[in-house]
């Protein structure tokens, strides 16, 4: 489903349409602009990330103790609790739940950790039939492509695509592009697949050690649905989802869907602590590598996240690359930052400027930019540069260290650049280079302009 | 060894062992704010979130019931979980047969100014009906609710104390109707949950 194509070449292809490229950057932006009112409305706004932060590392410093308390909690409330160590094993518990209960239809609403178990296929495999239930996630599904946000998920399509998908897959009207006559008509449509469905799935935004909890955010209104019409009932959930308390879920809360898309809150946030009346309710814990990522103290703070999205939204690469240049489930810095180790192109980490703005919106502070360079680092010591990269890195290293190579060096590019045509040179910059003008070359470096003036300086004296 | 023992034992291994302390939330319990600033935020929150108030205290209270007589006399079919206001249907046997509900009019247990949502949980639901079925709130067509305007509290913070959870319960914090923006960013009201909401404050 994910290519390992190395970024620049994923990103081209999403570039080939400059208007879409345009609005996606534009519409991202809007959310975080959106983000920003939201949180500047909150006078203790820098607290509560500090909170946010300190609850994280608190509970993953802890997470032996919270996981075992939250699994006792849940037990007492009648649910049943599943461990899996990795993505398979998941799968099969999931399948052996539904098998046992012969479930045919099985509603799902959002969840990242599904998404990275790749659980659909396994499912549809054995005869189940999966069905997104979050508008933007069946849109995306209908048109058999994996998420590009992780909380907007078609985003990359434009409306007049889905009245096309929807025209053939729901039969709307050929040329319908309007978006609240789509709604309605998915409305209507999954409504007929949630009184059909045998079973639901949901992800979890918090899982809550002292009460056997689990919080589920939607705005849709879809995983309450969903839980609350068939008698069985899963929830699917990391290990890093455990919060110590309803007074730690809360701080998360106010943050969430603020720093998603400026709303002050999700319009549905449900606690589950048991199910229905004649109902079953069963949690899968899921390491799958979270345990191996807690191991390296810096990407361990990875995390801390909390999957609102905010890191994408604001990031400059992203915006204009889009969600499928990542080779990974999770896209944008975060993807970056828990994905990276599987990237076989090695480019991923690459796909970042360093501006750091995705750590300065981070409601829980992650450290997104210190864990990407970390990436960089992983991979150099790895002996897995990108190609180009691997043969010029260790002579930078080098050349940085020493300030008279340096300055040899700089001032041989300055008279290159203005010597030798710009055509014959610009390759040599790669993709950098292929979208971007080289600079005009100044008549003297910073050095020798510094030099000069303070001598200068000097002499007035 | 289980997958259980697996996933204790690495982390036992985790590198994060700075004994961070749980983190201290007493600041952000809100000083008391009175009754009318809490009223006009809540309001404000409410209509952000596209919900509707309308003020049913005191004199105002006989709207609630001219409302629903109108609902009724236009046909539509309406459930009520509210001490002294009558719908016309019942509480049915499966959570399937609610699809036909136009209106439910549920009891909230307390309101957020912040962010206008509403709690209600399962002890709300089961007041006068034993057999309530948690999918009311979110498969009628509209959505009613009855929240006494003492019952507002500043900030998320001051919720925990009230939500009271029991073992095997469920509860929600919804505020306004469900929505979407999934097709180009354009705010649809009415995903999935109900199209619209309409607080009544007593
Ligand atoms: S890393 Fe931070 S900003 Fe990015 S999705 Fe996670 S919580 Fe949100």
């Amino acid at each position: 489903m994910y290519s390992s194509n190395n970024h620049a070449k994923n990103a081209r292809i999403f570039c080939q349409d400059e208007g879409r490229v345009d609005w996606h950057s534009k519409a991202l932006w809007n959310l975080r602009a959106k983000r920003d009112k939201a949180a500047a409305s909150i006078p203790e706004w820098e607290a509560l990330r500090q909170a946010g932060s300190q609850i994280k590392l608190h509970t993953l410093s802890n997470l032996s103790h919270y996981l075992q308390m939250f699994e006792k909690q849940c037990v007492a409330n009648g649910i049943h609790v599943h461990w899996a160590k990795d993505a398979s094993e998941h799968n099969k518990i999931a399948l052996d739940i539904l098998a046992k209960h012969q479930v045919k239809k099985l509603v799902k609403s959002k969840s990242m950790l599904t998404e990275e178990c790749h659980l659909n296929p396994f499912l549809e495999q054995h005869g189940i039939e999966v069905i997104d239930t979050d508008l933007g996630e069946r849109i995306i599904q209908l048109n058999n492509q994996p998420p590009s946000h992780i909380v907007v998920p078609a985003i990359h399509m434009k409306k007049e695509e889905v009245g096309d998908l929807f025209h053939e897959k729901l039969h709307t009207p050929k040329g319908e592009s309007d978006p609240t006559r789509l709604t309605r008509a998915a409305r209507q449509h999954l409504r007929d697949q949630f009184l059909s469905a045998d079973a639901a799935m949901t992800g979890v935004n918090m899982a809550v050690a002292s009460e056997g909890a689990v919080v589920v955010c939607t705005n849709e209104g879809n995983a309450d649905m969903g839980v609350n019409l068939p008698a069985l009932q899963l929830h699917s959930m990391g290990i890093d989802k455990i919060v110590p308390d309803h007074d730690s879920a809360i701080v998360l809360l106010r943050m969430l869907a603020r720093n998603a898309i400026g709303q002050p809150i999700t319009t549905y946030s449900s606690f589950y602590r048991g199910s229905k009346i004649n109902g079953e309710m069963h949690i899968i814990i899921v390491d799958n590598g979270r345990t191996e990522i807690m191991k390296d103290k810096i990407l361990a703070e990875s995390l801390k996240c909390i999957r609102c999205g905010g890191c994408l939204n604001t990031c400059p690469v992203y915006r204009r690359s889009g969600g499928f240049s990542y080779n990974y489930t999770i896209p944008g810095p975060i993807g970056i930052a828990v994905g990276a180790q599987h990237d076989d192109s090695n480019t991923i980490p690459w796909a970042c400027t360093l501006c750091g703005s995705c750590t300065y919106v981070c409601p829980t502070k992650v450290p997104l930019d210190k864990i990407i360079a970390h990436h960089r680092r992983l991979k150099a010591q790895a002996g897995k540069l990108p190609f180009g990269k691997k043969h010029y890195m260790p002579l930078v290293g080098k050349l940085m260290s020493s300030p008279t190579m340096l300055n040899c060096a700089m001032s041989s590019a300055r008279v290159a650049l203005k010597i030798i045509p710009h055509s014959i040179i610009k390759p040599f910059s790669g993709a950098w280079g292929q979208y971007r003008e080289l600079p005009v070359s100044p008549k003297s470096s910073f050095d020798t302009w510094y030099k000069q003036h303070t001598a200068a300086k000097k002499e007035a004296k | 060894m289980s997958s259980r023992e697996q996933i204790l034992q690495a982390l036992a291994q985790s590198s994060i062992d700075i004994e961070m302390p749980q983190a201290d939330l007493s600041a952000f319990k809100s000083p008391a704010t009175d009754t009318n600033t809490l009223l006009a935020r809540f309001g404000e929150s409410v209509t952000t979130v596209a919900g509707n108030l309308v003020d049913a205290t005191g004199e105002q209270a006989i709207i609630i019931e001219q409302h629903i007589n109108d609902l009724m006399a236009n046909n539509n079919q309406v459930l009520s979980l509210v001490e002294g206001v009558s719908g016309n249907q019942q509480m049915p046997d499966s959570p399937h047969e609610l699809q036909h509900i136009d209106y439910a009019i549920l009891p909230a247990k307390f309101g957020v100014a912040e962010n206008g949502a509403v709690w209600i949980n399962t002890q709300m639901l089961n007041r006068h009906d034993t057999q309530a079925h948690r999918a009311l709130p979110f498969i009628c067509e509209n959505l009613i609710i009855v929240l006494d305007k003492q019952n507002i509290i500043a900030t998320m913070h001051q919720a925990p104390e009230l939500m009271s959870l029991a073992n095997d319960d469920f509860g929600v914090f919804i505020s306004g109707p469900s929505k979407t923006a999934d097709i180009e960013q354009a705010l649809v009201v009415g995903a999935h949950g109900a199209c619209t909401l309409t607080i009544y404050l007593v």
